[in-house]
């Protein structure tokens, strides 16, 4: 077990330098650069910029350089430890993503929570009242909340708030509060607002991963093991806790892996919708403006977490399944 | 404007000056905020933080009370501009209806009889605001140590370039005179001058010298520059300078205008807060502005943006708010009270032309037809404006070509702006039939010389308004009249990207410079790039740079455009003015742009206004270079109690 770890962990550093230049690469792949991004957005605020300043901004900036010496740089920024300037922010990626990162860390771990606090319990109900009334209201839910993209459940939620209570719930912090040194009040008002994106980010998950467990649980309330228990006296709750949904369990903790990067990514649209100061708009902010460091330092980081969430839902299985043993 | 209404200036300033006896105790006042810091010693009293003249702004409706934070909000670093129009930094600035321009940081200018020297007056005890005094060095630390340093500025400003492309001489008479000497007629100095506040990560023409110099090479040894760039991640000292040098990136740098940041662009709010050394005052003395501080609020995404707007979230705020918002912003206005809305249209242009690419190549068919004049007459025809106007701009505005709105001076005269506008598609079918195009495939699309269906794409961005709306319209009128219209939607910077490289075949924006064909960007200029243009005929570009090497020679119209802005420049205003309308007649003539709807408030033109909020003026210039709402003079806005 340590040695596999170990040979995981020492295949992460190849692992990041094949992901870093794959990333640079896509991230160069559409027409222009930062500048054109810039003048294309000066010009849809009314503004224009004359081609000698661009050019001049391109050297400065160091875009006219080829591909290849712009990766070396980007590397290079990379090792220092900040992860380069913001092009679009002139200020260092590592401080833009870590004023973010505690908020999104907090919105995620939210959204996570309470998918897992609700899905888990749901789907053992739904499996083991199977065809009963609650079960068919628990699947109807379900369907629902898959099938309904979550920026547009953060759209209607906003619209109605707005038009009947008339809050608009757009941010995680009243307007007093956004730029305030950290405080109780700061928190408390932080408490007020994120609950609603946390439930909208987790609903679509809760409703696969009741869709899971119930499908799971059921797989293994049938086979034999389960019937001689019974027969043997056990008592049901027990019985299903114990053993068939510790079985059950094993699909939703290998989605941990890929879980961890998409409550960051995952939150894009609803995080831009509601405005959240979250690590997804300041993405979808530099994808457009082509603002590819700031870009790449983040990309880098989800591909980190994709490795990384990988290997922990590994060794949760496991550690939870003792059949499983690592092969090496 | 001119030497004239200058001098009338001047001479305003300095009676103002005499009227006010030079004797009395506390001859200004100030707010209430800096009360504590004054009696504190901390801060040198009102009287000796103003300048000997100071600026005197008129109100708008009248006299303010000072306080309250005026809630805006923005979209990110590359919003910059908004704190730029918000503020209007200036030496001069445009008045309210952009027809004039007024001095603001400077007393004053004048020039020689031949326009070929200006001098600057300064006003004497101006203060940055840290307190330093603001003299002739500040400006000449622009023009010798960043204008002039190659690293900064790799090519000169146009604006400040003698014929041979050489700088014009910039020299300091004294602590509060400046002259500038050209080897040329440098006859709209004055409207460069009202915008040299240091928009679009460019330099102000004048920068707190006192506190630069310890970043710049001619008086900080070079490493130790370099020392402080890689300190703070930058890969040169270059960076490092503007970082420092723009306001809106450092709280640090001192600054002129009636706000100073206290936080940065980059930040989730970006506030400004009064800056105690303002140099304007009310006709009572009050010194300015009345609002303690602006709040700009970063938003992701537009629409998030505009929701806050109809909730009553803003103070006052025309810049990302949709023309389509307007119905719903009328609603609540009535029903909640909490704001009210105003409409300042632009100058005139047309909110949405259709520009054909007159030097397209990759299909030499239909590249011949867009250059052949008679085609674009007959695509102009054959539009109905009238429903665009209805369905797209909310009845607002009315069917125009692209020239200035009929209260500008250089307003061609009403046959120019409604030429070719009106719906008949009987006259465009007959055009279209004599340039040859008689033949037509089963759905009854013309055949070009080749024997392909004439298919034209259009290009268009959802940059401002509902352009893809506007071309679907276009697109089902030309079919009607036998020409296939495609509409592809792009992304802008891949649009941007394909006009430069002449890939466009037409486009959709709009043409807002119809008020500034001289200076600035214009779009009308072939020599501009079509960076900043629209896809007019980037060939064209290519040979005028390339100094006929490359490229498209310009057709003739189109030389006697370029020969009119150059007349222009030469020209007192009345020349200016003759040579404006010659060169809207030929714009209009040659349909190089198809104009269907202006003077609506598109571009930021829709304004919510706090009820509370007063001084706005209820009609406006409404223009970039006059920096709108700046050129209202925001300093004197102020909030009820």
């Amino acid at each position: 077990m340590t040695r596999y770890i170990v040979q995981r962990l020492l295949l992460l550093p190849f692992l990041l330098v094949v992901y870093s230049f794959v990333i640079f690469v896509i991230m160069q792949a559409p027409p222009g650069d930062f500048l054109t991004a810039y003048v294309a957005t000066l010009s849809a605020t009314g503004t224009s910029i004359t081609a000698d300043q661009i050019q001049a901004l391109r050297h400065e900036y160091g875009l006219d350089q080829p591909f290849i010496v712009q990766y070396l740089y980007w590397v290079q920024n990379l090792l220092s430890g900040h992860l380069g300037l913001s092009l679009e922010y002139q200020r260092p990626n590592a401080e833009l993503i870590g004023a973010q990162l505690g908020l999104t860390l907090a919105l995620a771990l939210m959204a996570f929570v309470l998918t897992w606090l609700i899905a888990v319990p749901a789907g053992i109900y739904s499996a083991t009242h199977q065809r009963s009334v609650l079960d068919h209201v628990i699947t109807v839910i379900n369907y629902v909340g898959v099938a309904t993209p979550n920026f547009m459940l953060a759209l209607i939620l906003m619209w109605i708030a707005f038009a009947y209570f008339g809050i608009s719930i757009t941010g995680l912090y009243s307007p007093e509060f956004v730029d305030a040194p950290w405080s109780i009040a700061r928190v408390v008002n932080l408490l007020e607002h994120i609950w609603l994106p946390a439930i909208i980010l987790g609903i679509a998950g809760t409703a696969r991963l009741t869709r899971i467990m119930r499908a799971n649980l059921l797989d293994e309330l049938n086979k034999p093991y389960v019937v001689t228990a019974r027969a043997k006296g056990l008592r049901e709750w027990r019985l299903v806790l114990r053993y068939p949904v510790r079985l059950a369990l094993n699909p939703l903790i290998s989605t941990i892996g890929w879980y961890l990067p998409q409550l960051f990514s995952g939150s894009l649209i609803v995080a831009t919708v509601m405005n959240l100061p979250n690590i997804g708009p300041l993405l979808l902010r530099a994808l457009i403006n082509q603002d590819m460091y700031l870009a790449g330092a983040i990309l880098l980081i989800y591909s980190f977490l994709t490795i990384v969430g990988t290997l922990l839902s590994d060794i949760a299985l496991a550690m939870m399944d003792p059949r499983i043993r690592m092969e090496t | 404007m001119t030497r004239l209404a200058m001098t009338i200036a001047l001479l305003a300033c300095a009676l103002l000056n005499f009227a006010q006896p030079a004797a009395a105790q506390s001859k200004y006042h100030e707010a209430p905020a800096f009360d504590d810091q004054v009696k504190a010693g901390k801060l040198p009293p009102v009287d000796q933080r103003l300048p000997e003249q100071p600026l005197v702004v008129p109100v708008v409706e009248k006299v303010g009370e000072y306080g309250g934070v005026w809630r805006r909000a923005f979209l990110g670093p590359a919003d910059a501009n908004n704190y730029v129009r918000v503020v209007y930094d200036g030496l001069f600035r445009f008045t309210p209806d952009g027809a004039e321009i007024e001095p603001k940081l400077a007393l004053g200018a004048k020039s020689s009889e031949d326009y070929k020297v200006w001098t600057i007056l300064l006003r004497k005890g101006a203060r940055w605001s840290d307190g330093a005094p603001f003299t002739a060095d500040d400006i000449l630390f622009w023009y010798k140590d960043v204008i002039q340093n190659k690293d900064l500025t790799p090519s000169l400003p146009t604006w400040i370039r003698n014929t041979d492309g050489s700088a014009a001489k910039v020299e300091k008479l004294d602590d509060y005179t400046v002259r500038f000497t050209y080897d040329r007629p440098a006859t709209l100095f004055l409207q460069e001058m009202a915008n040299q506040d240091g928009p679009d990560l460019s330099y102000a023409m004048f920068l707190p010298a006192h506190y630069l110099k310890q970043f710049n090479p001619d008086y900080t040894p070079k490493d130790q520059l370099d020392h402080m760039a890689q300190a703070s991640s930058f890969r040169s000292w270059t960076e490092l300078f503007a970082q420092k040098a723009t306001p809106t990136s450092n709280p640090e740098r001192p600054t002129m205008a009636a706000w100073m940041p206290v936080s940065r662009v980059s930040d989730p709010v970006f506030t400004i807060r009064r800056n105690p050394y303002y140099i304007g005052v009310d006709k009572d003395g009050n010194q300015l502005p009345y609002i303690d501080e602006v709040r700009f609020t970063y938003f992701a995404d537009q629409q998030a943006l505009n929701l806050q707007a109809i909730a009553g979230n803003f103070d006052m705020q025309a810049r990302h708010i949709q023309m389509t918002n307007y119905p719903v912003l009328k609603e609540q206005e009535k029903s909640t009270g909490k704001y009210h809305v105003l409409i300042w249209p632009t100058f005139g242009g047309s909110d949405a032309v259709v520009a054909f690419n007159t030097t397209y190549q990759a299909d030499p068919a239909i590249g011949k037809l867009m250059a052949t004049k008679d085609f674009r007459i007959a695509l102009s025809y054959a539009i109905n404006r009238d429903e665009i106007k209805e369905s797209v701009f909310l009845g607002l505005g009315e069917a125009r070509q692209a020239v200035p709105a009929p209260s500008h001076p250089y307003f061609p005269g009403k046959e120019w702006a409604q030429k070719y506008t009106e719906f008949d598609r009987d006259k465009a079918n007959k055009m279209l039939d004599a340039l040859g195009l008689t033949k037509r495939d089963p759905q009854g699309i013309r055949l070009m010389d080749n024997g392909k269906p004439a298919t034209i794409e259009i290009s268009v961005v959802p940059a401002f308004g509902a352009w893809p709306d506007v071309a679907q319209l276009i697109a089902q009128d030309w079919q009607a009249v036998g020409i296939r219209a495609v509409v592809q939607i792009r992304e802008r910077a891949l649009h941007q990207k394909m006009r430069e490289s002449n890939e466009l075949m037409t486009e959709i924006w709009n043409e807002d410079t119809t008020a500034f064909p001289f200076t600035g960007g214009s779009k009308l200029d072939p020599r501009n790039s079509p960076l900043q243009t629209l896809t007019l005929g980037p060939l064209y570009y290519r040979w005028l740079n390339s100094g006929g090497k490359e490229g498209v020679e310009p057709t003739e119209p189109l030389k006697r455009i370029m020969a009119l802005i150059d007349t222009a420049r030469r020209e007192g205003r009345d020349g200016q003015i003759k040579a404006a309308q010659e060169l809207f007649q030929i714009w209009a003539d040659n349909v190089f742009e198809i104009g269907t709807v202006g003077l609506t408030p598109m571009v930021q033109g829709v304004v919510v206004v706090n009820s509370k909020m007063h001084n706005v003026p209820t009609t406006l210039g409404n223009d970039w270079p006059l920096r709108t709402p700046g050129n209202a003079r925001t300093e004197q806005f102020f909030f009820a109690k």
